[in-house]
């Protein structure tokens, strides 16, 4: 299958990893799993964007996961100190590492929000899944 | 601690080509300390490796494995219900404990993960800098701490050269302070500069590198 047709019938699947402090307080509940007709996205909360490493972003996109995305909170409030700006670096670090063996780097990224609703954050995903939409499907798939 | 660094990425994937199941193993001591092979690095190598061998066509299942110390026997004998089960090993300890796989297991290819560069310190968080150059002769009493060996470019016994920078610093490194300018600033604060003026021994260098490789005998430990 060339990579048009892949792209074709291309739905990215998308993990999200979002700071708990990210979101606004009257977000509601947030579920797992958000699906639409373009893409699908696993939502994971963490206590801090700061507990992300290098090798839990670069394994997600090894079991074939289309792209990752890690929101943290704005910078300098992070109520860790610094929490986000050292997940920003290792994000960045892994992009770098992503590149080293020429794998598309944009299939991970960072944004940093706060008071997200739950819509926001599923924009953030689909901003993903839009960065990824012409790379094509990852190799490692299936 | 021994530092050592990654190897370029594709220069191990060239390695890895033609194996279907590699064990990568890492070392929890010193290569942990500096980052480049304890259980973190081993976890985040492992995936990269998988996803580049896949890309390159030559698809490979990657088992992982992080030795408390890799240049200890009773450590490296962890691996023997693992090693028949792999066709390859790649190692990110130092050159030590690579060796040590290889030699406990000579009918496994092992290849290593990582270049091992100096004895360094930590200087700073993400900065390690040489500190002992293992000369087999060490001067440290009689230059105030500071090794002129490991630290200074070209190993002086009689510094500072002519080439330190201005600002105090290294004219082979603008990031690096010349140890000369340290041991001298040193010596003066204590009031003791005279001191580097006397007249030492000639240093042997034959208990260095230059003397072929090291051996020690403790006959008191021995069985």
């Amino acid at each position: 299958m060339d990579l048009d047709s892949k792209i074709g019938n291309f739905k990215p699947e998308i993990v999200v990893l979002y700071c708990k402090n990210c979101l606004a307080k009257d977000s509601g509940p947030v579920g797992n799993m958000v699906s639409n007709s373009k893409f699908s996205a696993r939502l994971v909360m963490l206590p801090c964007s700061s507990k992300v490493e290098a090798s839990h972003v670069l394994k997600i996109l090894a079991q074939g996961a289309d792209g990752v995305e890690v929101v943290g909170c704005p910078e300098k409030q992070c109520r860790f100190l610094v929490g986000n700006t050292r997940a920003e670096k290792r994000i960045e670090y892994a992009r770098q590492l992503l590149g080293k063996i020429n794998f598309d780097m944009d299939r991970l990224g960072m944004d940093r929000g706060e008071n997200l609703s739950l819509s926001q954050l599923i924009s953030l995903a689909e901003k993903r899944a839009n960065a990824v939409m012409n790379i094509g499907p990852n190799l490692m798939k299936g | 601690m021994i530092v050592a660094e990654w190897k370029p990425l594709p220069e191990i994937i060239e390695k890895l080509r033609g194996h279907k199941n590699v064990l990568l193993v890492g070392c929890a001591t010193c290569v942990a300390e500096c980052a480049a092979g304890g259980e973190r690095e081993v976890e985040t190598l492992a995936p990269l490796l998988t996803m580049a061998m896949k890309a390159d066509d030559n698809p490979i299942q990657i088992q992982t494995k992080t030795l408390e110390r890799q240049c200890e026997w009773e450590f490296v004998e962890q691996l023997a219900d693992i090693i028949p089960n792999v066709d390859a090993v790649v190692s990110i300890a130092c050159g030590i404990g690579i060796q040590a796989i290889a030699e406990r297991y000579p009918y496994m290819r092992v290849y290593p993960g990582v270049n091992t560069t100096s004895l360094a310190i930590r200087e700073q968080p993400g900065i390690w800098m040489s500190r002992c150059a293992a000369c087999g002769d060490c001067i440290l009493g009689e230059t105030f701490g500071l090794c002129p060996i490991a630290r200074c470019a070209k190993s002086l016994l009689n510094g500072p050269c002519g080439g330190t920078r201005k600002n105090g610093k290294c004219e082979v490194d603008e990031n690096a302070d010349c140890v000369w300018r340290l041991i001298i600033e040193k010596a003066e604060s204590r009031g003791e500069l005279n001191k580097l003026l006397e007249i030492r021994k000639t240093k042997d260098w034959s208990n260095s590198r230059h003397g072929g490789p090291k051996r020690i005998v403790r006959e008191d430990l021995r069985p």
